[in-house]
């Protein structure tokens, strides 16, 4: 971390410490309305970071990351709804639930050869299968959905994890930051540098002396904690899971977009694409409610539409040409897959 | 310090490779040549680890490298190129270097300065912040060279690694792999067509014909050996 401070141009590190100040003071004048848009935003820029491992570094496609979620919030709420645990506690749990199910996946995707598409394939599959099981899973509460107990919003309990949408908010901010720090600290180490090998080259990477079948289940194992956590703020945030919402397919789609529109494999990609993408499709669903038009699905096409026209004109997402633009990447690396 | 004795490999009955026998001392240059086809590369593969012996044994200090993954090979201490270039393509040419610079030592300063020698030692360090996507092929060749390099290999295995080079790039990386043995130590096991390299820098050389060891030798003994001229010219020519 420390290094890469120190390699990034002075504006860029002015322009970090603004947008991180602007964020925490930023958060007592935000409304109710702002305050959902903002935390929304930050959640997906930190999953997307969290795919954003496995993928943009890794080069290991998940289309089934929702897995990930889903597990760490049933696994954290159950607990808490259950038998009282903290969801500090109960995180730690779903971290380990999500790690076991990543080195499941992962080792029987590696260790047989699947990759590429096939390795896809294989993560849509296990989302799924999961999806169906907790669907009669009763213990919490199978398809009908499985709820927190609420309690009054003014009351801030930082061990429950009750409280003001503030509270959540801070929660977020703090946990998108460090995955951004812990991504920098990746990229900067032996970790990523074998990661980003291994997307590049497998032989080149073997003779190098990179195992690469472990550094493999390192990434997916690195990626499915964090996204484990995610989900762990999912289940408090919104206090009311179902399978077909926090499972589904459209969910682990809808998580990979920040990064592929921010750009796949930068720091900032995840962040910037998660800004743009929820600021938009707010807009746009507000523009046309506001016209009278309620169309169910156009979140979708949007979408849809926008990932088509980032990979038509931006195929390495927004942030390389914005970074290069405002002299913030390093000139050090031209095609800038790690300006920061 | 490299020995293969009777090592072979068919693949669906082609006999790539057929009891080679081959042995490489600590600190010499030794070639392999042969035709196209001859099982040169697959017999590099089998001592890098990239593909399995179907019999016979290799032997790396001693050591047998039967049954270990390439990266148990390399951190052994063997380091090898690619005959078709693999760079890491989205990373810089010091990036590259740094990979193999990290072999056995997660420590980033470390990786960096075993990059950086290797990078000086091909002659690489103005190119060190070049994207490996954005270097020619004879650039890409020499980066091959300085990432296996900087896994500090005590043996390096050379896969034609001057093909397609221009004369005057012969002589520099000729040059560059005396000094590599001169003064570093390192054993060179080399594939190569270019015989110009060949007799420069080898000690010893093998011939390999149709997956068998036709012939070995100085260099000058072997190019005028029948059998070898024969191989690679017809019956009639010897």
């Amino acid at each position: 971390m420390a290094e890469l401070w120190f390699r990034s141009t002075l504006r860029a590190r002015a322009a970090m410490l603004a947008l991180l100040a602007l964020l925490i003071v930023i958060g007592p004048f935000a409304d109710r309305y702002a305050l959902t848009i903002l935390i929304l935003i930050l959640y997906f820029a930190y999953v997307g970071q969290a795919w954003n491992i496995m993928m943009g570094m890794c080069g290991q496609l998940s289309l089934g990351h929702a897995l990930y979620v889903g597990l760490g919030a049933y696994t954290a709420a159950a607990l808490y709804q259950h038998f009282g645990v903290w969801p500090w506690a109960g995180m730690v749990a779903a971290v380990a639930v999500c790690v076991l199910a990543a080195t499941v996946i992962g080792w029987l995707a590696f260790r047989f050869s699947i990759s590429g598409t096939y390795f896809a394939l294989l993560t849509i599959a296990f989302a799924e299968f999961t999806r169906i099981a907790f669907d009669h899973f009763d213990w919490v509460g199978s398809s009908g959905g499985f709820f927190l107990t609420v309690v009054q919003q003014d009351r801030v309990d930082l061990l429950n994890l009750r409280g003001h949408p503030l509270l959540f908010y801070y929660l977020i901010l703090a946990l998108t930051l460090a995955a951004f720090a812990l991504s920098a600290v990746i990229l900067n180490s032996r970790l990523g540098f074998y990661f980003r090998a291994i997307r590049d080259n497998d032989d080149a990477a073997r003779a190098c002396g990179v195992d690469t079948l472990r550094y493999r289940l390192y990434a997916v194992q690195i990626s499915a904690a964090l996204t484990g956590v995610g989900g762990v703020f999912y289940a408090f945030y919104y206090n009311n899971l179902f399978p077909e919402q926090i499972f589904g397919m459209g969910r682990s789609i809808e998580m990979i977009l920040a990064p592929i529109i921010g750009g796949v494999g930068t720091l900032f990609g995840p962040v910037l694409g998660a800004a743009v993408l929820t600021l938009l499709s707010e807009g746009v669903t507000e523009g046309l409610s506001m016209a009278g038009l309620e169309l169910p699905g156009l979140k979708q096409i949007f979408y849809g539409v926008l990932l088509g026209l980032s990979i038509a004109f931006m195929p390495h997402g927004v942030w390389p040409p914005l970074a290069r633009r405002l002299g913030l990447g390093r000139s050090a690396t031209p095609q800038g897959r790690d300006d920061a | 310090m490299l020995e293969v004795a009777q090592a072979s490999k068919s693949f669906r009955g082609l006999r790539a490779v057929a009891d080679a026998n081959l042995s490489v001392g600590a600190g010499e240059i030794v070639a392999l040549i042969g035709p196209n086809g001859a099982g040169k590369t697959t017999l590099f593969n089998l001592i890098a680890g990239s593909l399995s012996a179907d019999g016979g044994e290799i032997l790396f200090e001693g050591r047998s490298l039967r049954g270990l993954q390439p990266h148990q090979v390399c951190a052994a201490g063997i380091g090898r190129t690619f005959q078709i270039v693999k760079p890491f393509a989205d990373m810089t040419v010091l990036e590259n270097a740094m990979v193999g610079g990290y072999r056995g030592k997660a420590d980033t300063r470390e990786a960096r300065r075993r990059a950086s020698d290797a990078l000086r030692q091909l002659d690489m360090w103005e190119l060190r912040d070049r994207m490996a996507s954005a270097l020619t092929l004879p650039d890409r060749k020499r980066l091959e060279v300085a990432r296996a390099l900087a896994t500090q290999p005590r043996l390096l295995l050379l896969d034609e690694v001057m093909a397609g080079l221009r004369p005057t790039e012969v002589d520099r990386m000729v040059a560059v792999f005396t000094r590599l043995n001169a003064d570093h130590g390192v054993t060179i096991l080399l594939i190569e067509h270019v015989m110009r390299a060949v007799m420069a820098l080898a000690h010893r050389v093998y011939v390999l014909h149709h997956g068998e060891i036709i012939a070995s030798g100085t260099p000058q003994d072997v190019v005028r050996n029948p059998r070898v001229l024969s191989s690679y010219l017809g019956e009639d020519a010897a």
